[in-house]
């Protein structure tokens, strides 16, 4: 099987050692923190710790990073756009050469910086989670097993999609360009990737169902489990650590904190 | 639930009357299938393509009717359960599927978890568990791998991970469908005799494969389907004997002895039982002497044009890993050539150099007198075709003459009356005019295929037809039909390559395999030529055909045999002159 961008990295990292439950705790820290947060400088400074997270601590390898990145950036890319040319401004400011409204440009940095961060944070937890860890302290604080064991399936499903969106982009590159403009062809392009990554994901999905059911999977309303959840003192003292500097982070930008 | 065991004279499975339509089909996939399985029994279940064998096996643990629907009639026992009023989750305590692409059976990240999740949906307790997952990784070889994350298997690893998880349930009966379809020869050998372990130790196995050669002398019983029916259960032996021929006439995949054996008998000259093995075969055969070397056609090598040369050719994927290390070769025009070797030797990637969806980290790569580097691929598209495994990944449109229609347009051929005219030339040409209008999606998976290579044809301007394992998913007929297809075009002139595990269709169709292995070249000849040398072939993770081993058994024997017998044609030809 090939190697995938999105997909769990097992690398002894501090990250992979934190027990799931604390690390989704830290998921929801991260975001709360960051919709908390209220000048782009302190957001700034929040992404800049993801990164520095994501390659110290988790240890994600630069190209799984560099792959996923236009994903990363995408949506925070979008919405700075958006703001940047719809956002009534009354200060104009220069980029390139050409003129915008500042508080427009203010308000889709914040946009970006936001909306980065928190895909980074849901990056950070699949890069470093083998999400079965998830599924089981899921279950030991109380869901149902069929409903944990449907966040572990969606997200082991992500590698396979986009191995699928791989397969497609290449076959369909090698059938030439049919239409006259660019725009029509690339259209049309994504109009069929749509399709043919549904309709083979749906068949897969099927597949899969079809085969965690014929080994049991439902067969009673609990199950065991050879590896059970354990919270870590590692997990603890991350989470600490980052409400620590969350708050730090809040205070200081508020003129509660000097450095 | 457990089902308590059954006396031993009880058989495991048994159907009565069984008649199913899936959901929403008009014609029922199973026909009035009466059958019975005994306990500790090695059953193969053999067909032409479409000829119900999966729904069958997936009949036998629930999946058919509870999951899939439709509408079940008859009567369905296994292990002492009711089919129909058992669910497919307690169903699972008695009988273990391994699917063809055990990829998506897996429901976890590291192979320990993998085998673990079974008997975890069981209820067994987690120290019996811990044990079972440690036997079972034992006994398929992978304990060393235990703490790896699946996708990091190869690919018979996969399938030796996915033959554990149903070890680790212990259930009474294992169905095995087509477990090595995607396997490199080697593989497949090592996998097949972990089943053959299995058999010897009392395992009761349903086993659907094409590749029967090493388990006919080893089964207990055949099972042969056709349209949904049971055309014949018994010994490998007795059906062979009473139904040979028409398993012949359905396309169904047989050992190469034995379609010998059998086309031999149709011509009144074998008197005696019909060979299921080499040595068998070597004994029936023996008495018979065969045509002069002389006589024998041989195939003049080919001395085209060259339309690609690859020189020192480098590619990785990352720093670490090289894909293809420093690989040199020439494609000339009108041959056909296979790319072979096992799984991850680097034959995938050189494919897509040569279509232009990799570049070369270094080394020369010439396409059609231009580097590589200076061709886009898409136009490359106009000179090139490659048709994949999965056909329906290049699908674009929602016809089949739509799909051609658009192959035309990125070629710009956009006259109305030509376009017409092509696209109707290519559908009877490739028999799927009755589909024109039908979506890509709902054909047959022989249609697709021939579908594949028709969207790449219809052109005109192709020189160079890839095609990514032709005999994928398809019975004998079906591939015939499509190597039919492809000795037509190279008559044509158009080069053909092939990446395949299929060594009979290696040994039958090409005139020169290039083998690969660990990202290098490690051989450029003719396929006798590489049969001819066991170390070569063992190093490629590749296997000898059965002909090929009977030939040798043949020799071996003092007997005189001549060369180029390659098909099973060539071998009766030379046998009966």
């Amino acid at each position: 099987m090939s190697e995938h961008s999105l997909q769990y990295i097992d690398n002894g990292s501090i990250f992979n050692r934190m027990d799931a439950l604390s690390k989704i705790v830290w998921v929801i820290l991260v975001i709360l923190v960051s919709l908390q947060l209220k000048t782009n400088e302190a957001r700034a400074l929040a992404l800049a710790a993801l990164i520095v997270v994501t390659f110290v601590l988790a240890r994600v390898p630069l190209r799984s990073f560099l792959q996923s990145a236009p994903i990363i950036l995408v949506m925070g890319s979008l919405l700075f756009f958006v703001h940047l040319l719809t956002a009534p401004s009354t200060d104009m400011i220069q980029i390139g050469g050409m003129e915008f409204g500042k508080q427009g440009f203010d308000k889709g940095l914040q946009y970006f910086l936001r909306v980065t961060t928190i895909v980074l944070t849901s990056f950070i937890f699949v890069w470093t989670t083998n999400i079965r860890d998830l599924m089981v302290g899921l279950v030991r604080i109380g869901m149902p097993y069929r409903f944990a064991f449907t966040i572990f399936m969606a997200l082991r499903f992500l590698p396979i999609i986009q191995q699928e969106v791989d397969a497609v982009k290449a076959a369909h590159a090698i059938r030439g360009r049919a239409a006259r403009s660019p725009w029509a062809h690339r259209f049309r392009l994504w109009q069929r990737y749509l399709f043919t990554v549904i309709v083979n994901g749906l068949r897969k999905a099927e597949n899969t169902a079809l085969a965690i059911e014929s080994r049991g999977f439902g067969a009673y309303p609990s199950r065991t489990y050879v590896k059970d959840y354990r919270l870590t003192f590692l997990g603890v003292l991350i989470v600490t650590l980052f409400l620590l500097l969350g708050l730090g982070l809040l205070l200081w930008e508020r003129g509660l904190l000097a450095l | 639930m457990t089902a308590s065991p059954s006396p031993a004279a009880e058989p495991l499975v048994q159907l009565e009357g069984v008649t199913y339509k899936h959901y929403g089909k008009t014609a029922p996939s199973l026909v009035d299938v009466n059958l019975s399985i005994r306990r500790g029994s090695f059953t193969l279940l053999v067909g032409p393509s479409g000829s119900g064998k999966s729904t069958l096996c997936m009949l036998l643990n629930g999946i058919v009717p509870h999951i899939l629907g439709g509408k079940l009639e008859g009567h369905v026992t296994v292990d002492g359960q009711d089919v129909s009023k058992s669910k497919v989750q307690n169903l699972a305590h008695s009988v273990g599927m391994l699917f063809q692409d055990p990829e998506w059976m897996f429901a976890t990240l590291q192979v320990e978890d993998e085998v673990a999740f079974g008997p975890e949906n069981l209820r067994q307790p987690p120290d019996k568990i811990a044990e079972q997952v440690t036997q079972s990784l034992e006994y398929v070889g992978l304990n060393g791998l235990r703490k790896n994350l699946v996708w990091a298997l190869s690919g018979g690893q996969i399938q030796k991970l996915g033959l554990a998880s149903v070890l680790a349930m212990q259930p009474a009966l294992i169905v095995l469908d087509e477990p090595t379809a995607n396997l490199d020869p080697a593989t497949t050998h090592s996998v097949h005799e972990l089943i053959l372990r299995l058999r010897d130790e009392g395992k009761s196995i349903i086993l659907v494969t094409k590749d029967l050669d090493e388990f006919m002398a080893q089964a207990d019983d055949l099972i042969l389907l056709d349209k949904g029916r049971v055309i014949a259960q018994g010994t490998p032996r007795e059906v062979i004997e009473q139904h040979g021929a028409s398993m012949l006439d359905l396309g169904v995949w047989l050992p190469e002895p034995t379609e010998i054996g059998l086309r031999l008998k149709q011509r009144g000259l074998l008197a005696g039982r019909v060979p299921i093995t080499v040595r068998e075969a070597a004994e029936a055969f023996a008495p018979f002497h065969f045509r002069e070397t002389a006589t024998i056609p041989q195939v003049p090598p080919i001395q085209g044009e060259v339309l690609i040369r690859a020189e020192n050719v480098r590619f990785g994927y990352n720093k670490k890993s090289r894909a293809l290390r420093g690989v040199s070769f020439e494609l000339r025009q009108g041959e056909i050539v296979a790319i072979v070797g096992q799984n991850g030797a680097g034959k995938s990637t050189l494919s897509k150099l040569l279509v232009g969806l990799l570049k070369p980290s270094s080394g020369d790569l010439t396409l059609f007198g231009r580097k590589a580097r200076q061709w886009s691929v898409q136009d490359l598209a106009n000179d090139i075709a490659l048709v994949f495994q999965n056909p329906e990944h290049q699908f674009l449109t929602d016809s089949v003459q739509e799909e051609l229609e658009y192959s035309l347009l990125a070629q710009g051929i956009d006259d109305p009356d030509e376009v017409h005219k092509r696209v109707s030339a290519m559908l009877k040409r490739l028999e799927i005019t009755d589909a024109a209008e039908g979506h890509p999606f709902a054909l047959s998976a022989g249609a697709k295929r021939r579908l594949g290579v028709a969207t790449m044809l219809v052109g005109g301007r192709a020189r160079l037809l890839i095609v990514d394992e032709p005999t994928y998913g398809q019975d004998k007929r079906l591939t015939e039909s499509l190597m039919d297809l492809i000795n037509l075009l190279r008559r044509e002139g158009i080069t053909v390559l092939m990446i395949t595990h299929d060594m009979r269709l290696v040994d039958a169709h090409v005139d020169r395999a290039i083998v690969m292995a660990d990202g290098e070249k490690i051989f450029d000849g003719t396929p006798t030529q590489l049969f001819q040398s066991p170390n070569l072939v063992r190093q490629a993770s590749l296997r000898t055909t059965a002909l090929r081993r009977l030939v040798d058994e043949l020799r071996a024997r003092g007997r005189t045999v001549p060369e180029g017998l390659n098909t099973v044609d060539a071998f009766v030809e030379a046998l009966a002159a």
